[in-house]
């Protein structure tokens, strides 16, 4: 076994190991046992991603293992948006009075549901088959639910039962689509689902496709693109915010990922422009649903949920476009947004502690009452829309001229129209957000806002790096090693 | 629907030709056996003072049942099963599960909707030319039972806080 094998196996069990423990142990040492065990992982996952990334012509592929340069980017992202989440939850169990559980088991079911869902994203990325894939992204869902549920209101109750119903009726789809290919792979059966065995596959172009469109629409459903995105604003809206942020800035992508990896095995058999038509026409269809809802005047979260929307849309284009310079806009996009998104999430707690409204209304004048508190939500909302210097205006550039490189000029000019009327959303949201007008609030301090400030500001340093680095990204060896993928 | 796995587990202990493949049947028979038994208890410990009003008359939704169920298996080309009569039984089982969580607005259908399809897949698993992988059964149990035991614990919830399993009731947020 190598050392990033090694690595590898090391990073999935310590989150899995740290729940277990977390499950047991006495409530008193729970929030320090859950802060000391999130260090491991993290650092686990960056070095993973850095080897990755250094060396992205040199790939890990084995049956069950893979360690290459798209997995790298999402297991960067997950490890610091998981290390955040654990960071930032103390506040908002501190706020947050309902439970799902017993108050007496709160804490412990808490942070050990968190480090599982945790786990089990941690290894989505480095899973070598098809089949293990579908199982992991299986998994998130018991354990995700579970969180999206975990406040115990009604409304909460409502979205997790939503995310449950429908993502798991989604994956049974995906299953069919799954078990369709399995039938036809020379190697045999559902173990010889291997990501490179699946270009060898057999049985006809027709029923790849067939197959194809089954395993996307179920991984739709579990990624939120539209039309199949109902449970997303729901259950972002009303998880724990530490928990929205993981599920929009880790699992969404994630699944992303194994839709990538899916098209990128299956565009040998089915044919490549085929492949990528399907991911452009999900993509749109996202942008074009959410726009939308971004000129609405929108509860914080839901508003946040419905940009998830619109950039797994995005991202789901960049990977359609194939070309270098949108591979190069997707690898960027996917972390300036996990970025963006996770602080966006982040401020809600101390958010919805200044003003307890905010849960079910939109707010204004935040910045009025609590400078600090709307400077990170400001951040957030301009990193989000595109307005420049954000990484996400350079993603969302590059994406677009991809399109047009690629040779889909509709395409891509619908991409810059829907990206264009998204901005002007989002920019009159955070005008009204940060400095609109402003009730009379109470002042007096507010749980987590030092936690969500420090959060900002090295947000604004990574965001700054990533700007500035995605003039070097096309034509690099990672934008070749991402065109390439597992074969 | 426990009847229903319990057939293919059958179905699979005839077809068995290794241990891997008994363990998968194993993995099968386990998860209808404690699906049924936290049902069973769920329905138990959350008695209904009056049943769950279906949102479709039963005719209506027999009647989509089977128009979906045609419409799959019209859509979807051969599949590469060993029996083409096993593939549109396959098809058949999965329109009817993703119509009965659908149109059904007990919460407990919804789950049940869940499970057929599931055992739709287990069928299609069988009837694989070259078999399933024992390990990735075993998976697909152990996912089926964690998702159904978060499913209880929603129910009850659900059930504590609305008074009643209707689906209705969960329908306050929109936008």
């Amino acid at each position: 076994m190598t050392s990033r094998e090694l690595l590898a196996l090391a990073l999935i069990a310590l989150p899995a190991l740290a729940a277990l423990l977390l499950l047991v142990a006495p409530s008193g040492v729970v929030p320090g046992l859950a802060r000391l065990a999130a260090l491991p992982p993290a650092a686990l996952a960056l070095t993973l991603s850095a080897l990755a990334l250094t060396a992205p012509s040199e790939p890990l592929i084995g049956d069950w293992l893979v360690l290459d340069a798209a997995g790298g980017l999402l297991l960067g992202v997950i490890g610091l948006v998981g290390l955040a989440s654990v960071l930032v939850s103390p506040a908002y169990l501190a706020t947050s009075s309902t439970s799902l559980v017993s108050p007496e088991r709160r804490q412990g079911i808490y942070y050990a549901t968190l480090y599982l869902f945790w786990a089990i994203l941690l290894a989505v990325p480095l899973v070598g088959n098809l089949g293990a894939a579908w199982l992991l992204v299986e998994a998130t869902t018991a354990a995700s639910a579970l969180l999206v549920g975990f406040g115990g209101t009604p409304r909460a109750l409502e979205a997790g039962w939503k995310y449950l119903v429908l993502t798991t009726l989604g994956l049974g789809v995906a299953l069919l689509g799954i078990v369709m290919l399995a039938a036809g792979i020379p190697a045999g059966g559902l173990g010889g689902l291997t990501w490179h065995e699946l270009s060898t596959y057999s049985g006809g172009s027709e029923t790849a496709l067939g197959a194809y469109l089954l395993l996307l629409a179920g991984l739709a459903a579990k990624i939120g693109l539209a039309p199949v995105h109902n449970w997303l604003p729901d259950a972002h809206s009303e998880a724990p915010p530490p928990v929205s942020a993981l599920l929009s800035a880790a699992l969404l992508p994630a699944v992303l990922l194994v839709a990538w990896r899916c098209q990128q095995a299956l565009a040998p058999v089915v044919g490549e422009q085929t492949t990528q038509t399907v991911l452009i026409a999900f993509g749109l269809g996202s942008l074009a649903v959410a726009v939308p809802f971004l000129w609405r005047s929108l509860p914080w979260k839901r508003l946040l949920a419905y940009s998830s929307l619109e950039h797994m849309g995005v991202i789901a284009l960049g990977i359609g476009f194939g070309s270098p310079l949108a591979l190069a806009g997707v690898a960027i996009h996917i972390v300036a947004h996990a970025v963006a998104k996770a602080l966006g999430f982040y401020a809600a707690t101390p958010l919805l502690g200044h003003e307890p409204q905010a849960g079910e209304h939109p707010v204004t004048g935040i910045a009025r009452s609590k400078p600090l508190l709307g400077a990170s939500m400001g951040i957030s909302l301009a990193a989000l829309s595109g307005l420049p210097p954000s990484p996400l205006f350079v993603s969302e550039v590059l994406i677009v001229a991809g399109g047009f490189e690629a040779g889909h000029p509709w395409a891509a000019s619908a991409t810059a129209l829907l990206v264009a009327l998204g901005f002007l959303g989002l920019a009159h949201a955070l005008i009204e957000t940060t400095v609109g007008d402003s009730p009379p609030r109470e002042p007096g301090r507010v749980a987590g806002l030092r936690g969500v400030t420090a959060v900002a500001c090295i947000s604004v340093v990574l965001m700054l790096i990533l700007a500035a680095s995605a003039v070097m990204l096309p034509g690099s060896e990672l934008v070749d090693a991402l065109r390439r993928g597992l074969s | 629907m426990t009847a229903q796995a319990l057939l293919l587990v059958g179905f699979a202990l005839q077809k068995a030709e290794s241990s891997g493949d008994i363990l998968a049947a194993g993995a099968l028979a386990l998860r209808a056996l404690v699906l049924a038994g936290l049902f069973f208890l769920l329905v138990s410990r959350t008695r209904s003072v009056r049943p769950v009003r279906a949102r479709v008359a039963p005719l209506a939704r027999a009647g989509i049942a089977l128009a979906l169920a045609l419409a799959l298996t019209w859509l979807v080309p051969v599949i590469g099963l060993d029996s083409r009569d096993a593939e549109r039984g396959v098809l058949a089982l999965v329109a009817f599960g993703i119509a009965t969580a659908a149109l059904r607005r007990a919460t407990l259908f919804q789950v049940i909707g869940i499970v057929l399809v599931e055992n739709a897949l287990a069928l299609a698993a069988l009837q694989l030319p070259s078999g399933g992988a024992v390990a990735i059964e075993l998976g697909v149990a152990l996912d089926l039972i964690l998702v159904a035991l978060v499913a209880v614990v929603f129910y009850e919830r659900i059930f504590a806080e609305f008074g009643t399993a209707d689906s209705a009731t969960l329908r306050t947020l929109r936008d």
